[in-house]
């Protein structure tokens, strides 16, 4: 898809301080870290920035307002998940079943398109003291509905993923090339983490979601704001130990070495802050050969813990132990953590009878426990959580020649996710679709009201936080309508 | 157009002045200020199509004066009154994404409220469409290449030629260049500049001994006929073009297997400095220039086709069997992308849907622009990957191809005859187990062909399965008979291997007399076919504004000829965006950054050139040499801006602290495939081989994907597969392709720095750069350096050493001990044969050894002690034959005499010794001897050392113990200084030579002390000489070009 604002691709000219000091997400922590020593932290990226910036880095800095959160966990739950067979129940849907939908419906996939309408073969009842319905299809999540912002009424405004997606994590339906969310929070608010990468992406063993890497690109960012990709299986980060005849003393004593030329040669080039950079790498590198492993080490979470996110159970094991570790992470100060899943198993266009209870049986009970286990451990209050979709599902039928075939086609127009902690009003539901769950009615929430209402929690006002591009300041919302959802935010 | 550099500044002064002066309340204008924005936000519903939303029509002010359902969209001079922008206030319009900015509606506003004026009268008619305004085709990059006039008369400060000049007129005052660079650093810069290699230490020495005034100058012709000046050049280019050697495509990314004869062109031409222009034009249009086939393909028609893989290196999903409409398109467009944003550095494909919305680039010249590629890329009449391909068989080749095939038809048509013989036999003699009327019954059933067999038949034949004789099962029968079969398949296929070998290219063709029709698609889909659009170029680049007309059908040709007719056109003195883009480029891998710094996009949305006049000189001047870039290459090099020093002067950073103006060179990591070969050269490792396919690669235990096998190629020969880069060329910045890559980026990263510090590449190269710099004779200087050098890890012996002699029973001392002298790189021994003329067999491996042939002669494996402590020793002697008495083995420490002692013949017995009490320096020696009889004295003795000490446990195995001979410390800071000389192609100074002995010495005196910390097989002074090599390849000096 070709858009006006997609040219807005182009990368960074090669130039300026920017280019040469700030790079990598994991590119500037140790140089903060210097500076963090003689200096108090940084004023927020103020309002309106300079025309060229003297520099980036990670120190921390202050928010616009005070921040309710300090870090994100986003489960992202790519491919479409089936709304009025979660999280939407729709009585009328049901009741008329079999029938037509009497209105437009906006398919994705015209050739196997219906309009007769399909209820939810699954069963809805009320959970918590907040009363609100969840399906049978996810018994964890009930279970912590009173922790948890479910909002019925998200609006994309297009069905399919790509332009969706890209919404949610660019701010601009169906282009690429843009900062992802993110990029944005890391680059507004700098690191907590002084050895560990403040964007952590946690990729699935079946493959990246669709577009790959641009879900966590830094897009006209400088590159230290990228997503730092941790492999979905062991080694999680590739070279992280050297070569057991090489670890400890020795490599200490090597590194020293190192250092010793680099400082010889940074005398030679007074001022050159890339080589600056490169030696910080060198220092970030071998502290996070420590805190890395360790971070990501969950032998020594208890028998307890290992259960909660159902580490014992096959269904459950691997997304329980990334959502184990997006905790330690967050734990250790790291701001935003993803998790994606591979292939789309939420984008159910045939066999929804099968199909989605079992990546509810895969995601439902890592998902509350994560929850759950930040609650207990006093971090919910400053920690998001996100579940959620860049789409949801038609309540017609699609494949309806054979009910076991049955499925949905996809739905830009109304679907839902929850948000819990980090300042999100516990224990509610926000907004509506119509009676069949088909578009969003009450309430629309937007992926800009999103990322607006994220920021704002995160203490940035979004139409502040801004990029200097090509002479035009480029912020995540680009200047298009948001707002901050104040319903949700609680008291 | 002539000045004086000299008057540039001043006018360049007055024109900013003039411009404060008048921004304090510009009157905004239609054409200058708000046609932009209504482009990039309404003219897609109001204005570009027939059909106008809502009748409003926004091309013309007197059209939003008459407005439209709604009335007038705009009241001069009263903004609140306009409903245009009441609409756009509360946010109804645009009604899809990307809202108007509060910026541009306050421009609206203005213009509004000071009367909607013009720029001009407007014309009383217009043309559907958005056409192009005055102020569109002012841009400066669509504006006709003027070749700025350079005085000679009055050189300016330090400029050695029109880049400088036109470099000096530009800097504010103030600044000035930098001094030269130092002779070395511009010889390196140059050599990673041309050819991505480092120079050889000897090449350093002759060029700084070169005393010449044109010394540089031929440095620079030398580098440009280097062979390896082609490679380097060829990758900036692949990178344009989107090279890859596997098809990408969702579902499998199948291998390109003959992607690389592009890639083999691409250098060849870059070699041969081939006239950019041709270049271009071959790869365009080669088929059409290579003219009618006639035969066998002549050299220059095989070099035209292969030029056209370019149009055939986009991604391809239909290669991997994807059929659908939408993956043809998408390589129709993925091409035309490539196409126009590597050769006309514009963002033409923004134009697929709607018209640009911010350059002047109407949706119809998209299609103008797809319809000169629609005859060879028709998405209703496509190409398979395998129809794409050219043969190189000559006639020749097919005709010999063919005997051979009619000698391999010749041994089937043998091996069919025997078959059905054996067959036939084991049908007998399977039916010979059946009575008649069975048998004859059975027989008929199997000999009826399967679709004419009665039931009655199938049935019989399933009833008795063992009569299904097929050919698969025959060995079942007669295993000879299968083998005998065998041996035909081997003489067929070892006939059919002396058919010539067989190579193709991957090219792009018109088939003859093929002229689809194109039609502009709405919104850019296939399924909405608009109106037929002829070939043209693009309107912009056309005076006239209507595009030239590309009908270049001759008789010549059966193809339409449009590409051919494009490319000229793109080359031409019409088009005058090619040359800029490509000099640029040339611009851009010298300096680090181009005069634009968005290489594939000159118009609105890319970055301004900062020094519009000299882009045109070099532009020019790559036009009028006959588009040599070998020749623009030395316009470059020879300058002042070029040659000067990289180091940031005091006096200059505040004033110019992003060099924006050129007063020094920019200092620059190496891109990926020069940082892996520089990595190779130093190490000695390189294979310098070119051309051909690609280096294989592979995933590693560890999920890198690495080069596969033991072959080093410079990097651009890897395989290039879009699904499987190499880790560490993408840790490095190297693009991963999904279409092409318009500029790379250069990160720091803290993966690079692990990648650098515990990759298996990474630690090879150094350990082989340590080896080469050991192996290597040490420069004449380095003497010099190390005299006088406290040397201070010369007195520590080594833990274990190698020896004979004998031991005295009555003092339980070891009497005499003598190194041996002779290392295989396996074991010690006397001399080079084996047994020794002097000391006979003794000799010592890492499990165990030989003892002499006397007392006398006792192998002796000797371990000192490298700190006080208490010493358990655990092992195992055993010898191996029936023959002679067996062996003795001895411990015998110097501090307490024979420790333990035993006899072993064929068997195997323990060794163990529980408490040795050692001070620092004490041996102990384990000292095997051969008895009486001197046959068969073969033996293995594994000895494991347990130290306990104030420090710990340490623990010391006698395999791992075995190295090979300790050079003295002279020898090994020789080394040192070797391995300075070949990293850094500079001897290090005395201060670094001392840091250097400093860190050798405490590493020498650790990995001594504590075992385990050496790669297999390393001796400490090795592991530490590669250590150190390790931290030299891993510096910024090694990383970085000054």
């Amino acid at each position: 898809l070709i858009d006006g604002d997609a040219m807005i691709e182009t990368s960074l000219p090669l130039h300026s301080r920017r280019q040469f000091l700030a790079e990598n997400a994991m590119g500037i922590g140790a140089i903060a870290l210097a500076w963090l020593s003689s200096e108090q932290s940084a004023k927020a990226v103020p309002a309106k920035l300079p025309v060229e910036p003297a520099q980036f880095d990670l120190k921390p800095k202050t928010p616009h307002f005070a921040p309710r959160a300090k870090a994100m966990i986003s489960l992202f739950q790519h491919g479409g998940p089936s709304h009025v067979d979660l999280f939407d129940p729709k009585p009328e849907l049901s009741r008329r079943s079999g029938s037509d939908y009497p209105g437009e419906v906006q398919f994705s996939f015209v050739n196997r398109a219906s309009k007769t309408l399909f209820g939810s073969p699954w069963r809805f009842a009320k959970h918590g003291q907040c009363g609100t319905e969840v399906s049978e299809l996810l018994p964890h999540f009930a279970e912590i509905v009173d922790d948890v912002c479910l909002v019925r009424s998200m609006h994309t405004g297009a069905n399919g993923h790509e332009v969706s997606i890209r919404y949610f994590h660019g701010g601009i339906p169906g282009v690429t090339g843009r900062p992802t969310l993110g990029s944005w929070l890391v680059y507004g608010l700098g690191s907590e983490s002084q050895d560990l990468p403040a964007y952590l992406v946690l990729t699935d063993p079946d493959g990246h979601p669709v577009d790959g890497p641009s879900n966590w690109s830094n897009g006209f960012l400088p590159p230290l704001f990228q997503g730092t990709v941790l492999r979905p299986r062991e080694p999680r980060i590739l070279n992280l130990q050297p070569p057991s005849y090489l670890q400890g003393h020795i490599q200490n004593q090597n590194l020293a070495f190192l250092r010793e030329l680099n400082q010889r040669h940074l005398d030679e080039h007074p001022g050159e802050t890339d080589l600056e950079a490169r030696i910080a790498s060198y220092e970030l590198a071998a502290a996070m050969q420590t805190a890395a492993a360790e971070a990501l080490d969950i032998s020594g979470e208890s028998a307890a813990t290992h259960k909660l996110y159902g580490l014992d159970h096959p269904d459950t094991r691997e997304y329980g132990a990334r959502c184990l570790i997006a905790r330690r992470l967050v734990e250790r100060g790291v701001r935003f953590v993803q998790l994606f899943l591979g292939g789309q198993p939420w984008d159910t266009h045939s066999s929804i009878r099968h199909s989605l209870p079992a990546i509810c049986r895969r995601t439902d009970q890592p998902s509350a426990a994560l929850v759950k286990d930040l609650k207990q451990r006093g971090l919910l209050e400053t920690t998001i959580v996100h579940w959620g979709g860049e789409i949801g599902r038609l309540p017609v039928t699609e494949n309806h020649g054979d009910p076991l075939q049955a499925g949905r086609d996809h739905n830009g127009q109304g679907f839902s996710m929850w948000l819990a902690g980090g300042g999100f009003q516990p224990g509610m539901t926000y907004g509506d679709t119509d009676e069949f769950g088909h578009r969003a009615v009450t309430d629309v929430v937007t992926p800009n009201d999103f990322q607006a209402t994220l920021l704002h929690l995160f203490g940035l006002d979004h139409s502040q936080l801004s990029h200097l591009l090509g002479g035009r300041e480029q912020q995540i919302t680009a200047g298009r309508e948001a707002r901050v959802v104040r319903e949700i935010i609680g008291a | 157009m002539w000045w004086q550099p000299a008057l540039l500044i001043v006018s360049a002064v007055t024109v900013v002045g003039y411009a404060i002066e008048v921004r304090a309340e510009p009157a905004p204008t239609f054409e200058a200020d708000i046609r932009p924005i209504l482009r990039a936000h309404c003219f897609d519903c109001h204005g570009a199509t027939e059909e106008k939303e809502g009748g409003l029509d926004l091309r013309l002010v007197r059209f939003q004066l008459n407005g439209g359902d709604s009335g007038p969209a705009i009241v001069p001079g009263d903004p609140d009154a306009s409903y245009l922008l009441a609409r756009i206030r509360a946010g109804e319009m645009p009604p899809t994404a990307g809202k108007i900015s509060p910026q541009e509606t306050d421009t609206i506003a203005r213009w509004i409220a000071a009367g909607a004026k013009t720029a001009r009268p407007e014309p009383d008619s217009i043309a559907p469409g958005l056409g192009i305004t005055d102020e569109e085709r002012a841009w400066w990059s669509f504006r006709p290449i003027e070749r700025p006039l350079i005085s000679a008369e009055t050189p300016i400060d330090r400029a050695r030629t029109p880049i400088d000049s036109l470099l000096v007129a530009s800097m504010p005052p103030g600044l000035t260049f930098s001094p030269d660079a130092e002779k070395r650093d511009l010889m390196l810069r140059a050599y990673f500049d041309l050819i991505g290699l480092p120079p050889t230490p000897d090449e350093v020495e002759q060029f700084l001994a070169d005393g010449a005034p044109d010394a540089y100058e031929k440095l620079v012709d030398r580098l440009l006929a280097s062979p390896h000046y082609g490679e380097r050049w060829a990758r900036h280019w692949l990178d344009a073009a989107g090279y890859a050697d596997s098809e990408g495509g969702a579902m499998q990314d199948v291998v390109r297997a003959w992607a690389f004869k592009y890639r083999d062109y691409v250098i060849r031409s870059f070699n041969s400095d081939k006239p950019f222009d041709q270049f271009l034009h071959e790869q365009l249009a080669g088929d059409e220039l290579a003219g009618p086939i006639t035969g066998d393909l002549s050299p220059e028609q095989i070099e035209r086709f292969t030029a056209t893989g370019f149009l055939r290196m986009a991604a391809d999903g239909t290669a991997s069997g994807d059929a659908s409409p939408e993956a043809r398109n998408q390589v129709v467009a993925d091409t035309l992308k490539i196409v126009t944003s590597s050769l006309l550095g514009l963002s033409v494909a923004c134009a697929q849907c709607h018209d640009h919305r911010y350059d002047p680039i109407p949706q119809t010249d998209y299609y103008a622009i797809r319809a000169v590629f629609e005859p060879a890329l028709d998405w209703q009449a496509w190409k398979t990957a395998g129809e794409r391909q050219m043969s190189l068989y000559t006639a020749a080749d097919r005709q010999r191809a063919a005997e051979i095939e009619a000698d391999a038809q010749k041994i089937i048509a043998e091996r069919a005859i025997k078959q059905a013989a054996y067959m036939a036999e084991a049908l007998d003699k399977e039916l010979a187990r059946y009575d008649e009327p069975l048998r004859g019954e059975l027989r008929a059933a199997y000999q009826a062909a399967p679709d004419q067999r009665t039931d009655a038949q199938q049935r019989l034949l399933e009833m008795h399965p063992s009569v299904n004789i097929s050919e698969g099962v025959l060995y079942q029968y007669n295993q000879a008979a299968a083998d005998d079969l065998k041996k035909y398949d081997e003489r067929i296929a070892a006939v059919r291997a002396q058919k010539p070998d067989e190579e193709f290219l991957r090219i792009l063709t018109e088939p003859a007399g093929h002229v689809p029709e194109t039609r502009l698609f709405h919104r850019g889909d296939h399924r909405q076919p608009r109106q037929i659009i002829a070939p043209r170029t693009l309107s912009i680049c056309s005076p006239e504004g209507g595009g030239a007309h590309i009908d270049s059908k001759s008789a010549d040709l059966s193809t339409t000829g449009r590409r051919l007719a494009f490319a000229r056109w793109l080359t031409g003195l019409g088009n005058p965006l090619t040359a800029r883009v490509i000099a640029n480029r040339v611009w851009m891998h010298h300096f680090g950054r181009g005069i634009v710094s968005t290489p594939a996009d000159f118009g609105r949305l890319g970055s301004p050139p900062t020094h519009p006049a000299l882009l045109d000189w070099l532009a020019a001047e790559l036009r009028d040499s006959g588009w040599s870039l070998k020749h623009l290459h030395r316009a470059i090099m020879s300058s002042t801006a070029y040659r000067q020093s990289s180091r940031r002067q005091p006096g200059q950073i505040s004033l110019d602290p992003q060099n924006r103006y050129y007063t020094r060179q920019n200092v620059l990591r190496l891109d990926a495939e020069v940082l892996r070969d520089r990595a190779l050269a130093t190490s000695g490792t390189l294979d310098r081989t070119m051309f051909g396919p690609p280096v294989g690669v592979r995933e590693d235990d560890t999920g890198q994907v690495v080069v596969d096998g033991a072959v080093q190629r410079r990097s651009l020969y890897l395989l290039q597969r879009r699904t499987q880069p190499v880790s560490l060329m993408q840790a490095f910045d190297a693009p991963v392709m999904t279409t092409n890559c318009e500029s790379r980026t250069s990160s720091t990263a803290a993966t690079q720095a692990l990648m650098l510090m515990n990759g298996e590449f990474w630690l090879s190269q150094a350990s082989a750069l340590a080896q080469r710099a050991q192996r290597e004779p040490a420069p004449a200087l380095a003497a010099d350096l190390i005299a006088g050098l406290p040397l201070r890890w010369e007195a520590l012996p080594p833990i274990w050493q190698f020896g004979y002699g004998s031991c005295d029973a009555a003092s339980g001392r070891t009497t005499s001990f003598t190194p041996l002298a002779h290392w295989t790189g396996s074991s010690w021994q006397g001399g080079a044969a084996l047994p020794d003329d002097r000391v006979g067999w003794v000799m010592l491996h890492a499990d165990g050894g030989h003892p002499g042939d006397n007392p006398n002669f006792a192998a002796i494996r000797r371990w000192t002690a490298p700190a006080d402590g208490v010493l358990a020793v655990r092992g195992a002697l055993s010898h191996g034959s029936e023959n002679g008495d067996g062996v003795r083995g001895r411990v015998v420490a110097a501090s307490l005499g024979i420790a333990g002692q035993w006899q072993v013949h064929n068997g195997q017995i323990e060794t163990p010794v529980d408490r040795i009490v050692v001070k620092e320096g004490d041996t102990v020696d384990f000292v095997t001897d051969c008895l009486e009889h001197v046959t068969s004295d073969s033996f293995t003795w594994r000895i494991e050392l347990s130290l306990t000490t104030d420090e710990g446990l340490a623990v010391y195995r006698s395999q791992e113990g075995l190295s090979g001979p300790q050079s003295d410390a002279a020898v090994e800071l020789a080394s040192v200084v070797r391995a300075w000389q070949l990293a850094y192609l500079r001897l290090p100074t005395r201060e670094e030579l001392q840091a250097a002995s400093d860190f050798m010495t405490s590493q020498f005196r650790y990995l001594r002390r504590v075992p385990g910390h050496t790669a297999s097989g390393q001796s400490p002074q090795n592991q530490a000489l590669a250590n150190l090599c390790h931290a030299l390849v891993s510096s910024n000096e090694f990383l970085y070009v000054d």
